[in-house]
C-alpha cells in the first residue's frame, strides 16, 4: 500500500543515516561545507537505474539530471541550467549520458512511430511533445534496414539515442566557450544493461581534441 | 618513543575504522555507497573506469545475494514513489533511502523546480502518474541547496522596495530557470528581517510548498483525481547536516485537499 511504502522510505532513511554516522562519525558534517562531483550524469527516470546505487558510489560524488530517456533538448531550460551549474559553478569536466536498456520512452517511440503526429515536438500533450526528436529518430530508424526485428532495433534505437544526446551537450554554448577557455571537457556515452546489471561505454566520447567545428 | 607508540595507535586505530567503515558499508544493504579505498575519487578516464569497475563487482554481489533480480527487472518497473529533488549530488534519492533499483521513479534537476509549462518535469510526472501509476508523489528539498541560496543572496541584495522589474540573475540560463524561486526570495525578504540561516530555511521550506502546490495544479494530477485515485503529493526535506529525511507536513491529495502524508 502506497502509505506503508513511503513511512517505509523515511525509516530505512533514519536506518541509514545512523548507520553512516556510526561508522563514519564527519561523514555528514564535512557534507554540510559544500560539494565537489567529479561528473555529472545525465539520465533515465527509470527507477531500475538509480545512479549512485548502480556504480556504487557516496552521497557527494555524482551530480545528476534524470528524465525520460535521458534527452537533452538544446532549447530545454531544466537540463540547460542543470549543464550550467554542473559545469560553471562545479566545475565539473565529466558530462556522461546514461541510456538503457528495456527504457518505456524508447520502446513507446518505435511502437508509435507511425501514429504519432507528423509534429511530434509540437503535441499539446507534453509527454508527447517530449519524446518528438525520440519519435523522429524511431521513425528514420524504421525507414532503414534491421527495422523488422523489433528488439534488436529497440536496442540500436537506444544506443543511437545516446550518441545524438552526446552531440547535444557537445554543441552547446555551454561547453563550447568552456573549450576555447581551455576546459578539458569530456562527454561521455554509456548504456546500463539492466537484464544484468551492467554498465556499458558505448565509445561515442566526445571531447575538446575530437569535437568536430561549428 | 612514548609519542611513536603514540602515533602507531593512532595509524592502527586509522587503518581499523576503514576497515570497519569498509565492512560495514559493504555488508548493509547494497545499495549504500562504498568507501572509495583511496582517499579520493580523482576523476579522468582512469576513473570513469573505475565507476565501470565499481559497477561490475556491485552487479556480481546483487546476483550473487539476490539470484534473478537483474532478469525480473528487466520485465518490467513497478516504482512505489516519483521523486522531484534537487541534482545536488549528495542527494541520491535512493542511496539516502537505502532501497534497491526499482522502487523510485526520479527526476532531479536545480533547486527540485517544478515549473507548470516545464515540458521536462511534466512529461515525467506523466508517465509516472498514467503508464506507471505511481500514487505518491515526494518533492524533495535539502539543507545547503546551492540554487536556493543564489536566489536568496542575489535578493538580499536588492534595496528595499526592490525595483520593479526586478533586475535578472546574473546567469541567463539559471535566471530562466530559477525566477519563481528568486521572486519569492525577494518576497521573503520584505518581511522580519532572518539571519542568513534562518532565511534560507524559510525558503527552502517556502519551496517545497510552492513545488508541491505546482504539481497539485497540472492536468494528469487533476485527471488522476477525477478518477477516483488517491495520488498524494508530499514535502520532504533532506537534511544534509544528519542524512535524516524529514517529512514536512506539506500533502496534498485528492481534489487537492490538504492531507496527510501516510
Amino acid at each position: 500500500m502506497p502509505a506503508e511504502l513511503i513511512a517505509r522510505l523515511l525509516d530505512s532513511n533514519a536506518t541509514w543515516a545512523s548507520d553512516v554516522s556510526h561508522a563514519e562519525p564527519t561523514f555528514f558534517p564535512e557534507s554540510t561545507k559544500g560539494q565537489s562531483p567529479k561528473m555529472l550524469w545525465i539520465g533515465c527516470a527509470d527507477s531500475r537505474v538509480p545512479e549512485s546505487v548502480v556504480v556504487a558510489c557516496k552521497p557527494g560524488d555524482i551530480f545528476v539530471h534524470r528524465n525520460i530517456a535521458n534527452q537533452f533538448h538544446p532549447k530545454d531550460d531544466n537540463v540547460l541550467s542543470v549543464l550550467t551549474y554542473a559545469v560553471e559553478a562545479l566545475n565539473i569536466d565529466h558530462i556522461v549520458v546514461v541510456g538503457h536498456t528495456y527504457c518505456g520512452g524508447a520502446t513507446h517511440c518505435w511502437n508509435n512511430a507511425g501514429a504519432a503526429p507528423v509534429s511530434p515536438s509540437l503535441a499539446s500533450d507534453p509527454l508527447t511533445r517530449w519524446l518528438g526528436p525520440l519519435t523522429i529518430l524511431a521513425r528514420q530508424q524504421q525507414s532503414g534496414p534491421d527495422a523488422t526485428d523489433a528488439e534488436k532495433a529497440i536496442r540500436a534505437l537506444i544506443e543511437k539515442n545516446v550518441e545524438l544526446q552526446v552531440l547535444n551537450v557537445a554543441r552547446t554554448s555551454i561547453v563550447r566557450d568552456a573549450w576555447k577557455k581551455g576546459r578539458d571537457i569530456h562527454v561521455y556515452g554509456w548504456v546500463y544493461e539492466l537484464e544484468n546489471g551492467r554498465l556499458r561505454d558505448l565509445e561515442v566520447s566526445i571531447s575538446r581534441e575530437n569535437a568536430l567545428p561549428m | 618513543m612514548a609519542s611513536n607508540l603514540g602515533f602507531m595507535s593512532y595509524v592502527l586505530r586509522a587503518v581499523l575504522f576503514q576497515i570497519l567503515v569498509f565492512h560495514l558499508l559493504h555488508t548493509n544493504a547494497l545499495s549504500i555507497g562504498r568507501v572509495d579505498r583511496r582517499n579520493e575519487v580523482v576523476l579522468s578516464q582512469d576513473s570513469l573506469d573505475f565507476l565501470l569497475t565499481n559497477n561490475k563487482a556491485w552487479a556480481a554481489e546483487v546476483e550473487s545475494k539476490h539470484p534473478g533480480f537483474f532478469n525480473q527487472s528487466a520485465e518490467g518497473q513497478h516504482p512505489k514513489a516519483l521523486w522531484l529533488g534537487c541534482s545536488d549530488s549528495r542527494v541520491p534519492e535512493s542511496v539516502i533511502t537505502n532501497v534497491l533499483p526499482g522502487v523510485i521513479f526520479t527526476q532531479r534537476n536545480i533547486a527540485n523546480q517544478v515549473p507548470p509549462n516545464d515540458t521536462n518535469a511534466v512529461a515525467v510526472i506523466s508517465y509516472a502518474v498514467e503508464h506507471l501509476e505511481v500514487d505518491r508523489i515526494i518533492v524533495a528539498g535539502h539543507t545547503h541547496c546551492g540554487g536556493v541560496a543564489y536566489c536568496y543572496d542575489h535578493a538580499a541584495v536588492l534595496p528595499k522596495p526592490p525595483p520593479n522589474p526586478l533586475p535578472p540573475l546574473p546567469e541567463p540560463i539559471l535566471n530562466a530557470w530559477l525566477g519563481t524561486l528568486y521572486a519569492a526570495a525577494v518576497k521573503l525578504l520584505q518581511g522580519t528581517p532572518l539571519s542568513r540561516d534562518d532565511g534560507l530555511a524559510a525558503l527552502t521550506l517556502q519551496n517545497v510548498k510552492m513545488q508541491v502546490a505546482n504539481v497539485a495544479g497540472l492536468d494528469v494530477v487533476k485527471h488522476a483525481w477525477k478518477e477516483g485515485r488517491d495520488l498524494r503529493i508530499v514535502g520532504w526535506l533532506y537534511v544534509i547536516e544528519t542524512g535524516h529525511l524529514q517529512d514536512l507536513g506539506v500533502c496534498i491529495g485528492p481534489n487537492g485537499t490538504a492531507c496527510t502524508t501516510f
